[in-house]
């Protein structure tokens, strides 16, 4: 995005900088190109930016994953790839993928679903609209982590709410241990994951939405199309880009999502909860492995795993619209 | 060891220095082993010189810490003309930072943890020789000069000391009919027994993530184990398995709270504290809880024995350990000089309600009827075996395993917690 922007404003910019010279240049060599030399100077701040904090980082994780490091955090030498075999055979490793895998397509799956009916209703006019708009950002602009923290005491097995409504009601005689029933701690922590994804997605399709002309779809009234036939043939293939958009942004958000999992999951000793972020924090800091070098080499798979699984996911969509 | 009390907020910073790193994607880190590079400020040569340290302490309370921290520095550059940056941090996130200093060569000159046995043998602090003195060393408790030497020499120098012990509702204990504190393991059950048919919990066991080396420490001391003895680890021994066999039993009977493998301490200390608990093993901090909230009626005793000997108890103490800096030795022997004074000591150790590590400061504060259970108690307090290594590691692998016994196999468990100590963590 920023080195897009900057990519604009050498070609608008430049040639009203007043410097002769550049105009020259502009003049000499058409429209919309400049000098090398100039190019790199308004790509400088972009460059400088991507550098330090994209560039910078990466080096210095790929550098410390092949390091030694005591449980003090001291280098103690090359490692060589044995960070990387240790990862790879750690015994809870299957697990974690297993929960990563689940909470990813879980949490997008049904963020996508309830957002497209959210997006559907909002986009109506009715009155109260705007309030329940405003309603929908709220969870996006509240922290993570303080999110999380409530649905930690609304789940309580001694004092939650939802546990003291159950058993008020009478629907349960004992409270539900959401958080540390085996069964049901992904399950908890999905609802929470699915909440705070809603607000984005659902503005996502709301522009979408918007962006369909009415016109088709009122032509697709007069053809005789039922609503459903309507919504089916009409507006949800309209709104892929939309849809592609949304379901590829939350993939890497959610499967980057640290707080909500480290937070409810924090009663849970040992790994069978965590995904393969919250794996690679305990890696460094809480399991009896604690070692930065197994963490660091953890965070360099992250993200191979991440782009494969994009890639694979816009191939996919590719062939489906290639076949049709 | 955790301290305080998790709270949330206390979380809301942890994650934000967590999602730094997970956006860097595990701290960077290209120091090498050796010696820092250089110390904070200046002057080596002259002994006058005028230097500045860094100290990075971890938060005992939102109230105390900083402000006796600041006081304290004020105080230092006042008297010794030396400058001390006083880095408070939260006990969720200071393993984390301290961890990127050292990585980054750039330790503090002085830690406030609770761990210490690493550090020393990576080679990165000063022996007492070095930096403590000596009428300071002597004044330190026998107990936790053992546990602060690491091959044979003294490196963990001990900030402040707590000590458990029984805590038990006495308005349960009444209503349910039981005359007074168990004195056994048998009278513990039967007691938690009657408080259970009551409708609420009999005894408090957190053996989640948090704590739970502390938590069993507690009851295998008391049954005659321990997780080192005699220089070899006797994590699997049979007095442990009958330890964690009578806890297992206890959850199985229904009589501790739902859940006890997951539950954290924070949480069995709230569970006390709302009066629907009858029995957890809590330390000063939470009688000053308690007092503060003055819901509860509670009383205080000596932790029941399971094999019929002396009540024990565990004690626990964080450390305050200096980083090897060209031209710092006397800044930081001037600062423990400071710390151990009496005025200084006694009074961060009374603000935080926490126990003393000196002798004088057992003296100062045995007028202290409130402390006097524990007192009495610390000079013999057993400790986890912080002199090694290996226990810093066994330690997580603790927290992150014991709770499967509840619903697994105990000897399996010490079976692998054994296997894992004896391979060197």
């Amino acid at each position: 995005m920023a080195l897009g922007s900057s990519d604009r404003s050498v070609g608008t910019a430049s040639p009203a900088s007043g410097v002769p010279l550049t105009r020259q240049r502009g003049r000499h060599t058409g429209v919309g190109r400049a000098h090398p030399l100039v190019a790199l100077l308004w790509l400088s701040p972009a460059i400088a930016l991507i550098a330090g904090i994209v560039v910078f980082p990466s080096v210095m994780l790929f550098q410390a994953s092949r390091s030694r490091y005591s449980i003090t955090g001291l280098r103690r030498g090359e490692a060589g790839w044995d960070n990387y075999a240790n990862v790879l055979t750690h015994p809870d490793l299957p697990v974690v993928l297993r929960n990563t895998a689940i909470w990813v397509v879980a949490v997008v799956a049904l963020t996508v679903v309830i957002s497209l009916a959210l997006a559907q209703l909002l986009v109506k006019d009715f009155p109260g609209r705007r309030v329940v708009r405003w309603a929908v950002i709220v969870p996006w602009a509240a922290s993570l982590v303080i999110t999380s923290q409530i649905f930690v005491l609304l789940y309580d097995y001694n004092y939650g709410l939802i546990n003291h409504v159950l058993t008020t009601i009478g629907l349960r005689s004992e409270s539900i241990d959401f958080l540390g029933d085996d069964r049901l701690t992904m399950a908890s922590m999905v609802v929470v994951g699915v909440f705070v994804s809603l607000p984005f997605t659902t503005f996502v399709f709301i522009a979408g939405l918007n962006a369909i002309p009415d016109e088709v779809v009122e032509a697709a009234q007069v053809d005789g199309a039922s609503g459903w036939q309507r919504w089916r043939m009409i507006i949800l293939p309209l709104l892929r880009p939309a849809l592609m958009i949304a379901s590829v942004l939350n993939v890497i958000y959610v499967f980057n999502s640290f707080p909500v999992i480290y937070t409810l999951n924090d009663r849970n000793p040992g790994f069978s909860h965590d995904t393969m972020i919250t794996f690679m924090y305990k890696l460094a800091f809480k399991s009896q492995e604690k070692d930065v070098g197994m963490s660091a080499a953890t965070g360099v798979i992250n993200v191979l795993l991440i782009l494969v699984v994009v890639v694979v996911y816009l191939k996919v969509i590719n062939w489906r619209e290639e076949t049709r | 060891m955790r301290l305080t009390r998790r709270q949330t907020f206390q979380a809301a910073t942890a994650a934000a220095g967590v999602m730094l790193l997970a956006a860097c994607g595990g701290g960077t880190g290209a120091g090498s082993a050796g010696q820092a590079s250089s110390a904070s400020g200046s002057g080596s040569a002259a002994g006058g010189a005028k230097t500045t340290i860094s100290l990075m302490a971890a938060e005992y309370s939102k109230d105390n810490t900083k402000a006796f921290w600041d006081a304290f520095a004020k105080t230092y550059n006042e008297k010794y003309g030396h400058n001390l940056e006083v880095n408070v941090v939260s006990w969720d996130n200071i393993d984390q930072q301290s961890s990127t200093q050292i990585q980054n060569n750039q330790p503090p000159d002085i830690l406030n943890l609770n761990a210490y046995a690493s550090y020393a043998k990576d080679g990165l602090l000063y022996t007492s020789d070095e930096v403590l003195p000596a009428e300071v060393k002597s004044d330190i408790l026998e107990t936790f000069q053992k546990y602060g030497t690491y091959d044979g020499k003294f490196y963990g120098f001990p900030d402040l000391s707590s000590a458990r012990a029984l805590f038990y509702n006495t308005d349960l204990f009444t209503k349910a009919g039981i005359a007074g504190p168990p004195t056994s393991w048998a009278e513990l059950e039967a007691a938690a027994t009657k408080i259970k048919a009551g409708g609420n919990v009999g005894y408090a066991l957190p053996l989640g993530p948090e704590e739970s080396q502390g938590e069993f420490s507690m009851w295998l001391f008391n049954n005659g184990g321990d997780w080192k003895t005699d220089g070899k680890w006797t994590i699997n021994s049979e007095q442990n398995l009958k330890t964690l066999t009578f806890l297992k039993g206890l959850a199985t009977k229904g009589l501790t709270q739902n859940n006890p493998a997951k539950t954290n301490r924070a949480d069995a200390f709230d569970l006390f504290k709302s009066g629907k608990a009858g029995m957890v093993i809590g330390f000063s901090p939470l009688a000053g809880d308690l007092d503060k909230d003055a819901k509860v009626k509670y009383a205080v005793a000596p932790f029941p024995s399971g094999d019929g000997s002396d009540s024990k108890t565990f004690g626990v103490t964080d450390y305050l350990m200096a980083f090897k800096k060209p031209g710092n030795t006397e800044a930081v022997k001037a600062f423990y000089e400071l710390y151990y004074s009496k005025d200084q000591i006694n009074t961060f150790i009374e603000k935080e309600g926490f126990l003393p590590v000196t002798k004088s400061g057992v003296e100062y504060f045995s007028t202290n009827q409130k402390l006097k259970v524990y007192l009495d108690t610390l000079p013999n307090a057993r400790l986890t075996p912080t002199d090694d290594p290996t226990w810093d590691k066994i330690k997580l692998a603790v927290q992150q395993n014991l709770g499967a016994a509840i619903t697994g196999d105990p000897k399996e468990v010490l079976d692998k917690l054994q296997k894992t100590a004896e391979a060197g963590g």
